[in-house]
């Protein structure tokens, strides 16, 4: 019809979940990757892989610690928390993640544990409040098995499949929003995920450690292997849209129709996700330049972050009844900005922590062996 | 939108207000997300509205009392009436249309089965209610809901919606919204009694009632007589009043800013 409409009066709805939310995808997704990189060292016990694995085992537990902190910073009854336990509700994915959590959360825990445990007996036979710490820690100088740490490896990685299934479904399932309605969704959350990890690997290997050549060659190769796989599942996803073969990715294009700010944001991902999978690629083939490999672990985990924030805050600003879009200016207090410097500040505390009181850089207990 | 997806969906508007009056007679079924039995409330009654709106003058009288009746913060409305202003661009002849919004009491509601502690449900009498004791505060039922009928209640912290008075239909008054309709637009009632208002202005006026957002798959229980297709989903509008920030992006005026 030819007819402009115009919205009088149109009501302004905050957003309903905080950048904490974005913290938490954000922590929990880095956990469950780094998880995984350290299977090859940690839990098949390959030598060349142990390096990545130390690295990888601090990320997975500090990020696992500090997850759950901002899921509950981003509730609005926080103290409330135990409601989720005495009103199960297994029809509801994110009392399904509840209930995942904690248990996933006790099994990195035990893993972590497990592996630095050789070292910290170590540690507690010297002198000095640190070592008087290890020997609590460690509760007594008895040998664990290596089948209790390939128990708790095996279970924390079952878990984790839980967690990346739940963290996605949860949002996917959302009808109202067309652009959370995508089964590629929860596929693009676990990818993104292994590259923020591994670019945070890098990271912590270029400051924290001796820059190890090993860690930064297979992190990298893990981020271009995943880079080509996001870019592989984008494609199909913004073809379901085109085709119309998906209604609801229709209908997200549609709801973002005419607006220059998506289109920009839409770009922008497009390059950056090629100029990571790039440098990450002349990095690799010149061992020259492998030492600046924090460039690239920089791109890979604001890829991971950008991705969530535009995921999670940005989708929300997209108007379900009303015309135009709501704007969405981050707020200083505890609930904007404040949240986000905390929840990084209360990661860097759990790692700096955990850098003092365990000898995480000696050889994993995957290696006494 | 185009001309035939828009006739579409006005079909679709159509059949699916219909399908809504056939009982959904089972969902129980153990998936996830699916919608879980229902509890509390009268279960020979179904309640539901319909908004007559070649009545409504878009006066906000509703808006006005239900605020009032169920003390929302400034800033968050359990019902609000759009108003849409819609020019023919060749002859430059305008009108006005109103459409007050409010939750849908929907049949297949999405904010039930996603609530984590079972905060949110339905009773039997269909009306979805919140238990803002339970309720944590999660926001997610915010988000499922397709019709922005939710907020989060800034005084309680809880999850906030229309609750069609339950407080008043319960004692045998109406709603809010009901009472004070100068045009007598809003009509609640059983749907399951045939000689109640609602149920004769359904059967009288059948083919002509609509719903919002059919394509949700929601049924929603608020049905619209008079209804313009273009409206049914999120319409194709530019925003007036709305732009409340300047070139700086400073907050211009808005009148509840001081959240
Ligand atoms: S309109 Fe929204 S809040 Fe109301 S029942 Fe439907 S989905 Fe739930
Ligand atoms: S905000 Fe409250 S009512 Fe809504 S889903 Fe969360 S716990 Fe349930
Ligand atoms: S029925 Fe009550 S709560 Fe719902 S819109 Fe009307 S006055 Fe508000």
């Amino acid at each position: 019809m030819n007819s402009a409409v115009i919205e009088v009066l149109a009501p302004r709805y905050g957003i309903a979940w905080y950048p904490w939310a974005v913290q938490y995808f954000f922590l929990i997704a880095v956990s469950y990757s780094a998880l995984l990189l350290t299977v090859p060292g940690l839990l098949f016990g390959r030598k060349n892989y142990e390096s990545l694995a130390k690295v990888a085992l601090l990320v997975t537990v500090s990020c696992t610690l500090v997850g759950p902190v901002a899921l509950l910073a981003d509730l609005h009854q926080p103290l409330r928390f135990w409601h989720f336990y005495a009103n199960l509700t297994p029809w509801s994915w994110m009392s399904i993640g509840s209930l995942l959590l904690p248990v996933y959360l006790m099994l990195v825990v035990a893993y972590a544990w497990l592996a630095w445990r050789p070292a910290m007996q170590v540690q507690a036979q010297s002198e000095g409040w640190i070592a008087k710490i290890s020997g609590w820690v460690c509760l007594g100088q008895w040998q664990a098995p290596r089948w209790m740490l390939v128990v708790a490896g095996l279970g924390a990685l079952v878990l984790s499949v839980g967690i990346m299934v739940y963290t996605g479904a949860e949002v996917a399932i959302v009808k109202a929003r067309p652009l959370w309605n995508t089964h590629w969704l929860p596929v693009m959350f676990v990818l993104t995920g292994v590259v923020a990890a591994a670019g945070l690997v890098i990271l912590i290997n270029r400051l924290m450690t001796g820059n190890d050549r090993d860690v930064n060659e297979q992190s990298l190769k893990v981020i271009v292997v995943t880079m080509i796989l996001s870019a592989l599942v984008a494609a199909l996803w913004i073809s379901e849209g085109i085709t119309g073969f998906s209604p609801s990715v229709e209908q997200a294009f549609a709801s973002l129709q005419r607006n220059p700010e998506w289109r920009a944001v839409a770009i922008y991902g497009l390059l950056v996700g090629i100029a990571l999978t790039l440098t990450a690629i002349v990095m690799l083939r010149r061992p020259g330049w492998l030492g600046r490999s924090w460039i690239a672990g920089l791109l890979a985990v604001h890829i991971g972050w950008t991705f969530r924030w535009m995921v999670l805050m940005e989708v929300q600003t997209v108007a379900k009844n009303t015309a135009g879009y709501y704007h969405y200016a981050i707020e200083a207090g505890s609930s904007g900005l404040m949240g986000i410097i905390g929840t990084f500040g209360l990661w860097l505390a759990a790692l700096l922590i955990i850098d003092i009181l365990v000898p995480w850089k000696k050889s994993l207990q995957a290696g006494a062996h | 939108m185009d001309k035939i997806r828009r006739a579409l969906l006005g079909q679709i508007a159509k059949l699916t207000a219909g399908a809504a009056l056939v009982p959904l007679s089972s969902l129980a079924s153990a998936g996830i997300n699916d919608q879980p039995p229902r509890r509390e409330g009268d279960p020979e009654k179904r309640y539901g509205m319909l908004i007559d709106l070649r009545a409504c003058i878009g006066c906000q009288a509703c808006t006005v009392s239900c605020h009032i009746e169920n003390e929302a913060p400034l800033g968050s409305f359990r019902t609000i009436v759009s108003q849409y202003e819609v020019e023919h661009d060749e002859t430059g002849d305008s009108a006005t249309f109103m459409l007050p919004r409010l939750c849908n009491h929907c049949e297949n509601p999405p904010c039930v089965p996603v609530c984590p502690v079972q905060a949110t449900f339905q009773r039997k009498d269909g009306i979805v209610v919140v238990d803002s004791d339970v309720c944590v505060g999660c926001a997610y039922c915010v988000q499922a809901c397709p019709y922005d009928a939710r907020f989060i209640n800034e005084y309680t912290q809880t999850a906030d919606k229309c609750t069609f008075c339950a407080h008043r239909l319960d004692v045998g008054l109406l709603p809010a919204c009901v009472e004070s309709c100068v045009g007598g637009a809003r009509i609640i009632g059983d749907i399951r009694d045939p000689d109640s208002q609602i149920s004769r202005m359904m059967k009288e006026h059948y083919s002509e009632l609509m719903v919002l957002k059919p394509e949700m798959g929601t049924a929603p229980h608020v049905f619209y007589l008079g209804m313009d297709e273009r409206f049914v989903s999120r319409p194709d509008a530019k925003p007036a009043i709305w732009d409340v920030r300047d070139q700086q992006g400073e907050e211009i005026g808005y009148e509840f800013s001081g959240h």
